[in-house]
């Protein structure tokens, strides 16, 4: 019985958001500025989902209607099934927004512990849970000093670990490695992999693309308010009328080869260069302890 | 987890945040010390005034760092977490507006009613220790004896904690629609010296020469600005002999409660459908 109500809440989309719109009033004769318009996507329960798109395209106020924090002037959010509006959604959702600023008197632990009550832990869990989310951010050995003493980089990792501490089913990360060495980057990545293996959703904002691409499933562009382009990476990426051939060492493509191959078999070889690893692979393979 | 509790988290929270801020601990070292001072000032020979010197000096002190204290924190623990976005993790739990409001209001009350209990326990230790010579003075010199009440202390210490606590439900309200930090602590500083004044401003509004809208505005302030004047009870509770009656100490706290519960409710009313 257990188990079919798990799966059904599995077919349940974590987020549904249909013909979302958001006007704000701005200046003393209340201009309307429209930041989301008309904006339809789902994410599905256990995926990671990217959220994308420039300063000012509607990404934070998509997102703070998705945490019920703005009403939005016409259309839908549901979060598994229930109005973003209804307070109870919230103890399954786990949110760190973009650089935020915790309480820096607090320490890591008690700060994280505060989260916790807030967030309806029992007291009796409290302990396990802030223990387990300060393990999974590789806070712990931190956890005892004052978050005003903390880096940008631990600032970020305490604060992933006040968003999953009640062990959320849905986890919106806004920026959670702006300001981020790619050591500590890939260190919130692996954070994220776990999530995703422990079952959880994460939706993911980021301007690292390079890290958007190889952590999500699927992803959503937003531009001007608007939705650009929803769907999973393949989708959105793959160039359909092109192919990639990677050849092996030894085989000169020389332009007269390729003017050769393009005669005599229709191939046409549109560039030649040598693959190269990107940069933030090369830091992490010689840098990372 | 039921909302009491979490008033009650977040106001410790609040309060933890706070007293372990500098600004705090400077205050409290600055209106102790202040008063300490005010006992070098005896070679002076004020006479049998010199316990009422002191006491003033003491209440003034109270009142002036207590209402610095009220507004920098309430905006500080308030306003710029809504600013910081540190609102935004505590209102994306399952906490409602209401809630984080009034643990913010609680926790800078508590913070306050420290506050209070130390200075007024400054100020005892201060008056009790120079009554003594006073009292032989006066004895030698054949003068009466000075009055000092000691309860009457306590009760003041309650009257300034809820003068305080108006001044800081009133930081919040306007914490709760201001823009800017600036503005917040600017306007509530003009609202608490509105407040301070409101004898200065009821004997205006009845005065037959002001122009109609200067009366006005003057009303205006009496009516829609809590008087704290009406707290203003040290001298009547601490040195006159037959203190305040009953009645008029109810009567004030309650008056003080009112407002308080009305701020509260003005901040929670324009809280609720700020967008942040």
């Amino acid at each position: 019985m257990k188990s079919t109500n798990s799966e059904k809440e599995n077919k349940i989309p974590a987020i549904e958001i249909e013909n979302l719109t958001k006007d704000f009033r701005v200046g003393m004769r209340g201009v309307k500025l429209r930041a989301v318009d008309n904006v339809s996507f789902s994410v599905n329960s256990g995926e990671i989902f990217g959220l994308l798109g420039p300063n000012g395209s509607g990404k934070s106020t998509t997102l703070k209607i998705i945490l019920g924090l703005l009403r939005p002037t016409s259309g839908e959010c549901r979060i598994f099934g229930k109005k973003s509006s209804d307070i109870s959604v919230r103890s399954r959702i786990g949110f760190l927004p973009e650089a935020p600023y915790f309480y820096g008197y607090l320490t890591g632990r008690e700060l994280v512990k505060y989260y916790a009550r807030m967030s309806g832990v029992p007291s009796q869990k409290i302990e396990d849970a802030t223990e387990d989310a300060l393990a999974l951010t590789g806070m712990t050995a931190a956890a005892a000093r004052r978050v005003k003493t903390y880096s940008k980089g631990m600032l970020q990792r305490i604060g992933v670990a006040q968003a999953v501490v009640h062990n959320p089913d849905l986890v919106i990360l806004d920026e959670p490695t702006a300001g981020i060495d790619p050591i500590g980057s890939a260190e919130i990545g692996d954070a994220i992999r776990v999530m995703k293996s422990r079952g959880k959703t994460v939706v993911l904002c980021s301007h690292l693309l390079g890290q958007i691409e190889e952590l999500c499933d699927r992803v959503a562009i937003m531009n001007r308010g608007k939705l650009a382009v929803a769907g999973t990476l393949d989708e959105v990426l793959t160039q359909r009328d092109k192919q990639l051939a990677v050849i092996g060492p030894g085989t000169p493509l020389t332009p007269e080869l390729c003017a050769e191959l393009r005669e005599r078999y229709g191939i046409y070889i549109e560039d030649v260069s040598q693959p190269r690893i990107s940069l933030e692979k090369y830091f992490l393979k010689n840098l990372k302890k | 987890m039921s909302f009491l509790k979490k008033i009650f988290w977040i106001a410790r929270n609040t309060f933890t945040e706070a007293a372990r801020q500098k600004f705090f601990s400077f205050l409290v070292l600055l209106g102790g010390g202040l008063m300490c001072v005010s006992l070098s000032l005896t070679h002076f020979d004020f006479g049998d005034s010199e316990l009422k010197f002191i006491a003033d000096f003491g209440f003034g002190g109270i009142f002036l760092f207590g209402s610095v204290l009220s507004v920098v924190t309430s905006v500080q623990l308030f306003f710029t977490e809504i600013e910081n976005r540190t609102a935004l993790t505590m209102l994306a739990k399952p906490v409602r507006r209401g809630e984080f409001l009034f643990g913010k209001f609680l926790g800078v009350w508590l913070l306050l009613g420290v506050f209070v209990v130390l200075m007024c326990g400054v100020l005892a230790a201060v008056l009790a220790w120079r009554a003594g010579t006073v009292a032989e003075i006066a004895m030698a010199r054949g003068l009466p004896m000075p009055v000092l009440n000691f309860d009457g202390i306590a009760v003041f210490a309650v009257f300034q904690w809820v003068r305080l606590g108006i001044v800081a439900a009133m930081t919040i309200a306007v914490a709760s629609f201001a823009q800017t930090y600036l503005y917040a602590v600017v306007v509530s500083f003009v609202a608490l010296l509105i407040g301070q004044l409101q004898y200065v401003l009821a004997d205006f509004a009845s005065e037959g020469k002001s122009q109609i809208w200067t009366k006005t505005l003057a009303e205006a302030a009496t009516k829609f600005i809590p008087n704290l004047q009406l707290f203003n009870v040290g001298e009547a509770l601490v040195l006159a002999p037959d203190g305040l009656s009953c009645g008029a100490i109810w009567s004030a706290l309650a008056y003080g409660m009112i407002w308080i519960a009305a701020l509260v409710f003005i901040g929670l009313w324009f809280f609720r459908s700020r967008e942040i």
